[in-house]
């Protein structure tokens, strides 16, 4: 169930991401409610990561955890927990610089932020959860 | 004793199931312990370089950013021939990035079909609203104004704009954009550290509250003896909604 749960999520924050991905090699502004944030957090030189657009980063990340939603096993769910805490991390600090440095909300970074939040709660909740796979080959 | 022995085997496999699950939820725990650490190193790494690639302001370029109003008539911030029919009045702020994409990528056509042509004369209202630095820099653009140098100063200032309320709009850097843009900085300095220039500003505010405008770039037409009206806001097809109202 929060296997489901986490690729649902991810697959939106993925949406996400491509769709900020798509918009800052296009050169646009982003559709924002509200004015002047999306634009100023995206043209920020903040919005790149060593040259790479930080959009980009996040829509990789978001499909490294669906690849590693796939398979149920200790590994993946330790994999899915690693790439979540790392998204949810930086997420913060962007979250952070928006607010603090920027002045600007971007309701894109605000959503994929709430979406890692979610993904890092669903994954660890799976880890701590699972029922240990020696007791499920004994059955 | 057979009852006996079935038991003490069901209690047998009931303790190596608990020593399973507890071993089980140790190495779970250690592994998500794990995981945690090396997102922790992964992400402070990452933040690292975000934090060194953001803030700072670029160095001031003695760029051609000052050529493109180079040899108009500029007088108490207006652009072009004080006689021109038509006003254009843009509302910016000299911290916003999409003002200056606007001032690379729009007002090129506009000065060159229109301002140069004696079609149109443009001005600015210089708001403030981003930041302190916004402040510090609208005041000392009015210094320039005093000086006949607005335009050079403001096209000067975008090309080498920092990042939003970073703290970069110093005296050094201000210093800077002027000897750039041929602005006397010590003047402008003065004239920014008066009451005129917070005057202007207040001036600008109001103009920009009458008309409701409070994003920028907003531009403005105004004809001869007519009204000032709201014609386009941010950079979304602006050069054809300029062209449009101007012809």
């Amino acid at each position: 169930m929060a296997r489901v749960a986490s690729i649902v999520v991810a697959v939106i924050g993925l949406g996400i991401a491509a769709y900020l991905t798509v918009v800052h090699y296009a050169g646009d502004a982003p559709v924002c409610a509200i004015a002047h944030g999306c634009a100023t957090v995206q043209k920020s030189d903040y919005a790149m990561l060593a040259g790479v657009p930080v959009a980009l980063l996040g829509a990789l990340g978001y499909i490294a955890i669906l690849a590693a939603l796939i398979r149920d096993d200790e590994n993946a769910r330790t994999a899915a927990v690693f790439l979540s805490l790392v998204g949810l991390g930086f997420s913060g600090w962007l979250t952070y610089v928006e607010i603090v440095k920027l002045d600007a909300i971007c309701i894109w970074c605000v959503g994929s932020a709430i979406c890692m939040t979610i993904l890092t709660a669903l994954t660890v909740s799976r880890v701590l959860t699972a029922s240990p796979p020696e007791l499920a080959r004994a059955h | 004793m057979s009852k006996s022995k079935r038991e003490l085997r069901e209690q047998r496999r009931a303790a190596e199931r608990a020593a399973v699950a507890a071993e089980s939820r140790r190495r779970r725990i250690r592994n998500l312990l794990g995981a945690a650490g090396l997102a922790v190193v992964l992400v402070v790494a990452g933040i690292a370089i975000s934090a060194a690639g953001g803030a700072k302001a670029k160095p001031v370029e003695h760029s051609s950013a000052a050529k493109l109003v180079a040899g108009l008539p500029e007088k108490d911030g207006v652009l072009g021939d004080p006689n021109a029919p038509i006003t254009v009045t843009e509302y910016l702020d000299l911290q916003c990035p999409i003002c200056a994409d606007a001032s690379k990528a729009n007002l090129p056509h506009l000065i060159e079909n229109y301002v140069r042509t004696g079609k149109v004369k443009l001005q600015v209202r210089t708001l403030s609203f981003i930041g302190p630095d916004s402040v510090t820099a609208a005041k000392f653009a009015h210094g320039a104004e005093q000086q006949g140098k607005l335009w050079a100063f403001l096209e000067t200032f975008y090309a080498s704009q920092g990042q939003e309320n970073s703290g970069y709009v110093t005296p050094e850097f201000l210093e800077q954009v002027a000897q750039a843009s041929g602005v006397d900085a010590g003047k402008a300095a003065a004239f920014a550290g008066g009451a005129s220039a917070q005057a202007a500003l207040d001036q600008a505010d109001g103009a920009a509250q009458a008309l409701k405008v409070d994003s920028t770039p907003s531009f403005t037409v105004t004809r001869d003896g007519g009204q000032e009206k709201v014609v386009a806001v941010g950079l979304e097809d602006l050069t054809n909604k300029l062209d449009k109202a101007i012809s």
